[in-house]
């Protein structure tokens, strides 16, 4: 059997030299990666400025005439479904998943460029699709991100007619584009490692979006599966989800279908979703962690089995989402008992992320103070995980913005803080430059203490009982007038948040040109994708030779050794020791 | 398990040799028999998510089986015992196909991919006769959750059985171009894993798309529904 070495097929993948092979149909991981990433920032924008405008309504009721109830529910319903999937999963997973699994286990490529590319403009047509709901007649669907039936797909919802039929066929794209990914991610992974790298010296961002990808692949298609279905429901009259139902007077033809059954599809695949997004970021943020403290992350093991646990365990939770769509009290038990089951790795990864911290050379770098900011907004969001996972707690807060506030800050939050250290820090390798420091501080303060001034006050109101999705509060007893006044401030600071955002993007565009050249490794790190012979890394990512390697990704600050970080193509012979008197007064210092 | 095994590593301190020489010599037919694996994967969740939701629709009062009575259509499913010996037929002379590459016989090759054509096009041309005798007799897919859940599954099936014409067609395209033996045996090894798996799902849909209430019933008195 003939045996091709992907590792030595550099010169079979032609290289690119005209503009639209370099940089449109591009095969190269690294131009997919990015092309990905604009993507998926530009349409995170847009929601970005649809939570703006839910805000405008809820701080300010009745001020702006631009929005109406069912405009509202549009907004709400696009902010979701845009920043889950079209934005962190695909930023993630595709931006960041393409740019670095071959870098860091030492392959040239992906193992099918091919469909790599081909995965990306799938992905941008799923984009198009969603967008042009915007411009067809009635508007996008405004059944909320979760779209359940019978609603979403009867007259009198926002978007029932074309809108929620885009948003569907939009999903079942991005489907098919994620699968095409995924294929390509685990594939790579487990096929064309560099010598020497086994699963075990593996950079933990690979293992999380290793994980990340088996989840995607093994979760999305229940949401495929409930696309297809719905598309059946409301372009053919099936009643796979429809019940019998009276629709503004009128009877329709649908009978026996579940709704329920929806719902459990659904979260058969929104909550691996919650993990398809956490697991890569969790990923980073321990080699940002070990990077900016020069320290090796602390139980590295522990951290892999946890990353598997949570994947296998985040596959029997989904029904806690369903606790007041009523349900046998001993699946109750059961889903409860499972949820919190899982904060124990979860717990694990953050109390390792601390013991890094814990007497390392910590340099609070741009990516440093995003990672530590992730470890509060994570712990805090997980705290409130807590809660709503015990029944008994979750029903009188479900639907409340208590729920609004622990998702935005266990899910939203705090994955894009991982995402900005993960920018910072990678920055200089896709360009050779850094992004401004005293830009990246101003936003990461501003980001830090602003989404606490947004998310901490929104607990409150969800104590109150103050319930999401609604466009106005109107006269009630049990809400006091200081709850507007306090919904009127979490706007201003989401304002203001979304002012500082564009902070960031100045930064990118202006450091991509003009920013302080890095040079080679400038954070002294140890893992394969700061040690190409070309940098920034160019096209085959390696030059001659594929890297071989030696050692884990976390050798930092080894005693005795002259450096402190030992790159993981490092043979044993190259690795430079002090002398002893160097040593000794190193030790006295 | 080797691969417990793999995560009891303890990779901070010094391997020993066997680790350190560690390669996986990647080439390209194991990464694409890495990503196949998966797909099917995918593809069996997809069809057992439906199965589920199908098992629980069996109980439903509104739910009227396709077979059990002499009226109903399946009753006598003559015509997809046909369409099942044409998948048969398709996926054996896609082996066949296979084992032709390794022998370098070009006539073998052509006559045997030919059969796989004809007869994974007459499986697909079977299933719109089914669909559409299914329409003229007044079973459409709207009248009752047994009749969507045929057209459904079987319209599912059927398109992934034309990616996979889809794939077989660039097989034969590459091979036109560089005329290897050797590769297109490879590529057709994974196309024969993909045939066979689609006639397994497809005997699974089989089966299950042609009980009759009772049977139904006793499978869903042993799933809890």
């Amino acid at each position: 059997m003939e045996n091709i070495a992907v590792a030595d097929q550099v010169d079979q993948s032609s290289h690119p030299s005209s503009f639209l092979s370099k940089y449109v149909w591009s095969q190269d991981h690294k131009v997919i990666a990015i092309q990905y990433s604009i993507t998926a920032i530009l349409v995170g924008l847009i929601a970005l400025i649809l939570s703006g405008i839910m805000r405008l309504q809820l701080g300010f009721p009745n001020e702006f005439s631009f929005i109406d109830p069912s405009s509202y529910l549009q907004f709400v319903t696009m902010h979701g479904m845009i920043m889950v999937i079209y934005l962190l999963t695909a930023l993630l997973l595709g931006g960041f998943g393409n740019y670095l699994i071959p870098l860091m286990i030492g392959a040239r490529d992906m193992v099918f460029p091919y469909l790599n590319m081909l995965s990306y403009w799938t992905y941008l047509l799923s984009v198009l699709v969603l967008v042009s709901s915007f411009f067809v007649s009635g508007g996008p669907s405004g059944a909320g991100w979760t779209l359940y039936p019978p609603q979403a797909i009867l007259s009198g919802t926002p978007g029932a007619d074309a809108g929620i039929l885009l948003m569907l066929i939009s999903l079942a794209i991005f489907i098919v584009a994620f699968t095409m990914g995924g294929l390509n991610y685990v594939s790579t992974i487990l096929q064309a490692r560099a010598k020497g790298m086994t699963l075990m010296r593996m950079p933990l961002t690979i293992w999380g979006i290793f994980i990340a990808t088996i989840l995607g692949l093994l979760a999305f298609p229940a949401l495929l599966v409930s696309a297809i279905m719905m598309i059946f429901d409301k372009v053919v009259g099936t009643s796979f989800f429809m019940p019998a139902i009276l629709s503004l007077g009128e009877t329709l033809d649908h009978s026996g279908g579940s709704p329920i059954l929806f719902q459990h599809l659904f979260w058969f695949f929104g909550h691996p979703e919650v993990y398809i997004v956490a697991l890569p970021a969790f990923g980073m943020v321990s080699d940002v962690i070990a990077v900016h403290a020069r320290k090796n992350i602390f139980g590295y093991r522990m951290m892999v089995w946890a990353i598997v646990a949570i994947g296998g365990l985040s596959f029997v939770v989904w029904a806690h989402h369903m606790y007041v769509s009523g349900m046998n009290p001993y699946f109750g038990f059961f889903f409860a008992t499972t949820t919190l089951i899982i904060a124990i790795p979860t717990a694990l990864k953050v109390y390792n992320w601390l013991l890094t911290l814990w007497r390392g050379n910590i340099h609070l770098t741009v990516p440093m103070l995003f990672a530590i900011g992730f470890i509060f907004t994570f712990t805090h969001g997980g705290l409130t995980g807590l809660m709503l996972g015990n029944v008994v707690i979750d029903l009188p807060l479900s639907d409340t913005f208590f729920v609004v506030a622990h998702f935005h800050m266990v899910m939203g939050v705090s994955p894009v803080m991982v995402l900005f250290a993960a920018i910072y820090h990678w920055f200089p390798l896709l360009t050779g430059r850094f992004l401004n420091k005293a830009l990246g501080k101003f936003h990461f303060w501003g980001t830090f203490l602003g989404t606490y001034a947004i998310y901490l006050p929104m607990h409150y109101l969800g104590f109150l009982g103050v319930p999401r999705r609604y466009f106005a509060m109107g006269e009630t007893d049990f809400i006091p007038e200081s709850a507007q006044t306090l919904n009127a401030g979490i706007t201003v600071s989401a304002i203001i948040v979304g002012l500082v955002q564009l902070v960031f993007i100045v930064n990118l565009i202006w450091s991509t040109f003009k920013g302080k050249k890095s040079g080679r490794n400038p954070w002294q790190a140890t893992s394969l994708e700061w040690q190409t012979a070309q940098f920034p890394p160019g096209h085959g990512n390696w030059g001659e030779h594929v890297p071989q390697v030696h050692r884990w990704a976390y050798d930092y600050s080894i005693p005795q050794v002259k450096d402190d970080f030992i790159p993981q193509n490092y043979s044993p012979a190259e690795v430079e020791y002090l002398s002893r008197d160097q040593n000794n007064s190193r030790e006295e210092r | 398990m080797q691969i417990l095994k793999a995560l009891q590593i303890k990779p901070w301190l010094a391997q020993d040799q066997e680790t350190e020489s560690f390669s996986l010599v990647p080439n390209r037919e194991k990464a694409a028999s890495t990503a196949l694996k998966f797909f099917l994967a995918v593809i069996t969740v997809i069809f057992f998510l439906f199965t589920i939701t199908f098992l629980q629709r069996t109980q439903s009062y509104d739910f009227q089986a396709l077979s059990g009575e002499p009226w109903l259509p399946f009753t006598n499913a003559s015509i997809l015992w046909q369409n099942s010996i044409y998948l048969i037929m398709a996926s054996i002379s896609i082996i066949l196909a296979k084992k032709s590459a390794d022998l370098l016989s070009f006539k073998g090759v052509f006559i045997s991919l030919t059969t796989t054509a004809l007869f994974t096009v007459l499986f697909i041309g079977g299933q719109v006769q089914v669909w559409q005798q299914l329409n003229q007799s007044g079973f459409y897919i709207y009248a009752n959750p047994a009749n969507s859940y045929y057209f459904l599954l079987t319209g599912m099936h059927a398109l992934h059985i034309v990616a996979g014409v889809l794939v077989f067609i660039r097989c034969i395209w590459l091979f036109s171009l560089d005329l290897s033996y050797q590769r297109l045996a490879s590529r057709l090894k994974l196309c024969a894993r993909y045939w066979h798996f689609l006639l397994f799902i497809w005997l699974f849909l089989f089966f299950l798309l042609t009980g009759d209430a009772q049977t139904f019933k006793t499978i869903a008195l042993f799933c809890g529904f």
